[in-house]
């Protein structure tokens, strides 16, 4: 699966990276939510994974912006620090698909992804 | 004219031996301080190299323990990944790892954050961490609680007494929150005795730590009554937050606090935890509040208000404050389903003109 | 003793005593300057401001950020200042009248329609024409407001009678901010529990020469040329020295207007932003500490030392002119408004030190200089040289390279913004250089601003449309 992370820490980029390329998925890294949204139309993602509070872009807008592009496919996950219930909400109404807060286990996001890898698979 | 010049001569030199003094060290100082930014350069420069060799090893570590949570933390895997280098004793090093331990510790959960952990033992940065709570320096003894904490060291519990009451504020903040981490909602018995306010920063805080674990039906009425106001006001936010239901009655006696701080928060707090009755208790306080505690009143009403307020809301439409006339507006639009009937009902009737109000109110109800 | 011999001593004599409390106050202000950093910079060490991005419990924040003919640049500063890291935030642009397309730019981006708004007259101001906000959700945060030209206090006393925050950040719409700089200005209203903080400042630094990419700074640089890169030494002293050290007495008069937040509640009792002077953000402290004062309610002001806000610093000596001498007109007329408190112990630290010191050293130094520089020039050609008066300003000159250096060994020791050892020795050189250079000019200019000043030459019509940009008082 192709997947698009978008996400300013930089020790969190590198293990994303080395764990989903570890489950055997494509990544393509982003730094900030504009470099993400730029990322699309070239890399056509079939997942991408976001944090919310980055450079230029938050991750909600990156979220609307894969919504507008594709309507139907390529789910968003959010990995986000902020886990207070609006924002969540907000997440969802703008069409995430899913959302972890910050600290995570990288063995639940890795089972996370692949349920949405299943689906496609269907 | 002469006599002026020679006057002045020997003024001149009179002057000359305080001022040259002066003079010279003020020169003097300005070298001193020169040549010390020069040397800190220097000196900095010359571990840059150093410090970038330690980051990319301890940044080596991190990853390998964090990526791949198989692996097995132990003298081995440190010998592996540093080889021969003792860096262990090394207090620069020590300094950078648990640095990037900690902010990564922050980020992470499950496994790996195990082995986080792991890594910070084997280095026996937890050690260290715990001489340091007796050092003199507040802000030393203040990291070193919030180290430990991050890294769930429980050898911290036996020493947190000690800091409970701490001349430092921030020494207290960090053993609060420890207690907290590591005792859940009973660490937050230290409020029974805390004699210093806890500023909204800390309250803060301890919601947020709070808030990961799971709700707890914890009778904050208590502390409604201590004497540190501090503490009202964060029991009246712990119940809002856990939905206290049954200390309604308690909360609404707060609203005759006799610090404004505490009436404020129960304010707020009632806009969560209501009950038929708690608009009366608001409407028979509305009078005696500043307009600071009105308008928020009047947003609570919003959430609780009922057909029985309309009248009391419609009254306020006349209020001097406009700010308070549009928050009595939306409140009125919202008490009920004939809330809206009633606001334009006024419009019409009414000599002042609310027309703009009432097209803001349906234009908010419209999104 | 003849009355040239006596006016001579006068001469000398006030000059070194003059100099003497000056450099007092350059040492006090060292030393509590040195004290206030560490405190903040050892609280910082361990403190997490994720936590208060991510709470909801966080108190509420507008951003306040006047616009007059921005087009060019305001779409991409909207989107940076929309992506800043604070949860409880919302944004209000004011378009001042602007005769560009500012307006339609902001529409068009960001899909604005205009919507039924009931503008609240908390403030007297100029005429609202319209209340914009967003169709698309993601923007639920931005508010726009198109309003007749009044000038930037009317500006921003719209902004405040919109925002229903418990504080608001005011900015230039052209200054480029760090990320978390609305979390870390936050924290100052949130920490004290025994005095009301009414208001807290930032840093300004100097962004002329940095790298700044879609309203973002990307790497910093030492400006290039020398006007800019002059102010950028003026800047860190300014801001890490003199406030550093009144915020530790709590006796800080000056929130630079560029960035700065306040208690929403107590400026909308004081009044707001006056709109009938040329200082109004040094003004509207000064009003809200007397308020303060006057009610006897403890109370502080905050200040944060971080590199939080870059701006664009005027490179010719046209521009430069013209803003110092604003910055003397709004001095004086602050000081004019408010001289009840000189020396007044019922104002505390107020009255008796911050107010005098502004007075004798903001007000008077540049007089006392230029008069001083003639009297020394007048002297040179009747009667002597007057040796004792040139080593006087030459020691005053030393001190001041003196002071000068200790600010570029603070800037090294704690935000090491230009890190190559080649630009701290440039600073150092401008340093040595600006006491002849440039600083004749800004005394200069501020007797100027005297001088305009008393031939009550009110060029309040010409700021207005000059729009207000380079209105970043550094002092």
């Amino acid at each position: 699966m192709k997947i698009l992370v978008a996400e300013d820490d930089q020790l969190m980029v590198k293990m994303l990276e080395f764990r989903l390329k570890k489950d055997g998925h494509d990544v393509v890294i982003s730094h900030d939510g504009r470099e993400a949204v730029g990322k699309l139309d070239e890399f056509k993602p079939d997942l991408v994974i976001t944090d919310i509070m980055m450079p230029y872009l938050s991750g909600l807008e990156v979220v609307s912006a894969v919504k507008k592009k594709y309507p139907k496919g390529t789910p968003v996950i959010i990995l986000s620090g902020m886990g207070q219930e609006n924002v969540v909400l907000e997440a969802f109404q703008l069409g995430a698909d899913d959302y972890m807060t910050k600290p995570f286990s990288p063995n639940e996001l890795s089972v996370r992804v692949r349920r949405f890898d299943l689906t496609l698979a269907k | 004219m002469l006599t002026i010049k020679t006057h002045l001569y020997s003024s001149f030199i009179i002057y000359w031996d305080i001022q040259s003094i002066a003079l010279l060290a003020i020169v003097i100082l300005m070298v001193c301080l020169l040549s010390f930014m020069l040397l800190y350069l220097l000196v900095k420069a010359g571990h840059e190299k150093k410090h970038t060799y330690w980051r990319s090893k301890s940044d080596t570590l991190i990853h390998k323990a964090v990526f791949d949570d198989e692996e097995k933390i132990d003298d081995m895997f440190i010998e592996e990944t540093l080889g021969s280098d003792n860096l262990k004793k090394n207090r620069y090093f020590r300094k950078i790892l648990t640095e990037e331990i900690i902010s990564a510790k922050k980020n992470i959960s499950g496994a790996a954050a195990d082995n986080l952990i792991d890594l910070y033992r084997l280095f026996e940065l937890d050690k260290y961490a715990i001489r340091n709570l007796n050092h003199l320096k507040w802000y030393i003894r203040a990291k070193a609680i919030h180290e430990l904490t991050t890294m769930q060291i429980s050898e911290l519990v036996d020493h947190l007494h000690l800091f409970i009451n701490d001349p430092n504020e921030y020494v207290r903040m960090e053993a609060q929150s420890a207690l907290v981490q590591f005792n859940g909602f009973e660490g937050l018995s230290f409020l029974d005795t805390i004699a210093y306010p806890i500023s909204d920063w800390q309250q803060i805080k301890l919601l947020q730590l709070l808030s990961h674990l799971p709700p707890s039906s914890i009778d904050t009425t208590p502390w409604f009554e201590s004497k540190n106001s501090s503490v009202a006001v964060f029991a009246l936010k712990l119940a809002r937050n856990y939905n206290r239901f049954e200390q309604h009655d308690a909360i609404a006696k707060c609203l005759d606090h006799s610090d404004a701080k505490v009436r404020l928060e129960a304010i707020l707090c009632l806009n969560e935890i209501y009950t038929d009755e708690t608009s009366d208790h608001l409407i028979g306080r509305f009078l005696k509040e500043s307009l600071k505690h009105q308008l928020a009143m009047i947003r609570v009403m919003q959430t609780l208000g009922t057909e029985r307020d309309i009248l009391f809301l419609t009254d306020l439409l006349n209020h001097e404050s406009d700010q308070l006339k549009l928050d009595a507006a939306r409140a009125l639009a919202h008490a009920s389903n004939n809330g809206m009937a009633a606001l334009e009902a006024y419009s019409e009737q009414s000599e002042q003109d609310i027309t703009e109000i009432v097209m803001h109110i349906k234009r908010e109800m419209s999104v | 003793m003849s009355w040239q011999t006596f006016l001579l001593h006068v001469f000398t004599y006030g000059i070194l005593v003059y100099s003497m409390i000056l450099l007092t106050f350059y040492l006090l202000i060292g030393a509590f300057s040195i004290l206030e950093t560490r405190s903040y910079l050892h609280k910082n060490s361990f403190t997490d401001y994720r936590m208060l991005a991510s709470s909801t419990e966080a108190p509420t924040m507008s951003i306040l950020a006047p616009a007059y003919n921005e087009g060019p640049t305001i779409i991409e500063n909207v989107r940076s200042l929309l992506s800043l890291h604070y949860n409880n935030l919302d944004l209000i642009v004011i378009n001042d009248g602007s005769k560009d397309d500012t307006l339609e730019q902001l529409i068009k981006a960001y899909d604005l329609y205009k919507a039924d708004f009931y503008v609240t007259q908390l403030i007297k101001t100029k005429k609202v024409n319209g209340i914009y906000r967003s169709h698309n959700p993601v923007y639920r945060k931005l508010t726009v407001v198109d309003k007749e030209n009044g000038g930037k206090a009317d500006a921003l006393n719209v902004g405040i009678n919109i925002a229903r925050s418990d504080y608001f950040v005011c900015i230039d719409v052209d200054c480029v901010l760090e990320q978390d700089a609305i979390l870390k200005l936050a924290k100052p209203f949130l920490e004290s529990s025994t005095h009301r903080v009414i208001a807290a400042g930032g840093v300004v630094r100097v962004a002329n020469s940095c790298e700044i990419e879609g309203g973002r700074l990307v790497k910093v640089h030492l400006p290039k040329k020398f006007l800019p890169r002059i102010q950028t030494l003026e800047y860190i002293r300014a801001f890490l020295l003199s406030r550093m050290a009144w915020t530790r007495l709590n006796g800080l008069l000056l929130i630079s207007g560029a960035f700065g937040a306040f208690d929403r509640e107590i400026v909308i009792n004081c009044g707001g932003y006056h709109t009938d002077t040329v200082g109004e953000d040094m003004e509207l402290v000064v009003r809200m500490r007397r308020y303060m004062e006057e009610r006897e309610e403890p109370y502080k002001v905050g200040f944060i030392p971080d590199p939080l806000c870059w701006t664009e610093a005027p490179s010719s000596y046209r521009i430069l002119g013209r803003q110092r001498n604003r910055w003397t007109r709004g001095t004086i007329e602050t000081l004019r408004s408010h001289k009840k408190m000189f020396f007044n112990p019922n104002y505390g630290i107020l009255g008796m030190l911050s107010y005098p010191y502004w007075f004798f050293f903001e007000f008077l130094a540049p007089i006392i200089e230029f008069l001083g520089t003639i009297g020394i020039i007048i002297y040179f050609f009747t009667y002597a040289i007057n040796w004792s008066a040139v080593v006087i300003m030459i020691g005053v000159i030393c001190i001041g390279i003196l002071y000068s250096i200790f600010a570029i060994l603070m800037e090294v020791l704690t935000y090491n913004q230009y890190k190559q050892r080649k630009d701290i020795l440039k600073l150092v050189l401008v340093a040595i250089l600006e006491p002849f250079i440039f600083h004749p000019f800004v005394v200069w200019s501020a007797v100027l601003g005297n001088i305009s000043l008393l031939r009550k030459q009110n060029s309040w019509g010409e700021m207005t449309r000059q729009g207000f940009a380079a209105n970043k008082n550094p002092r």
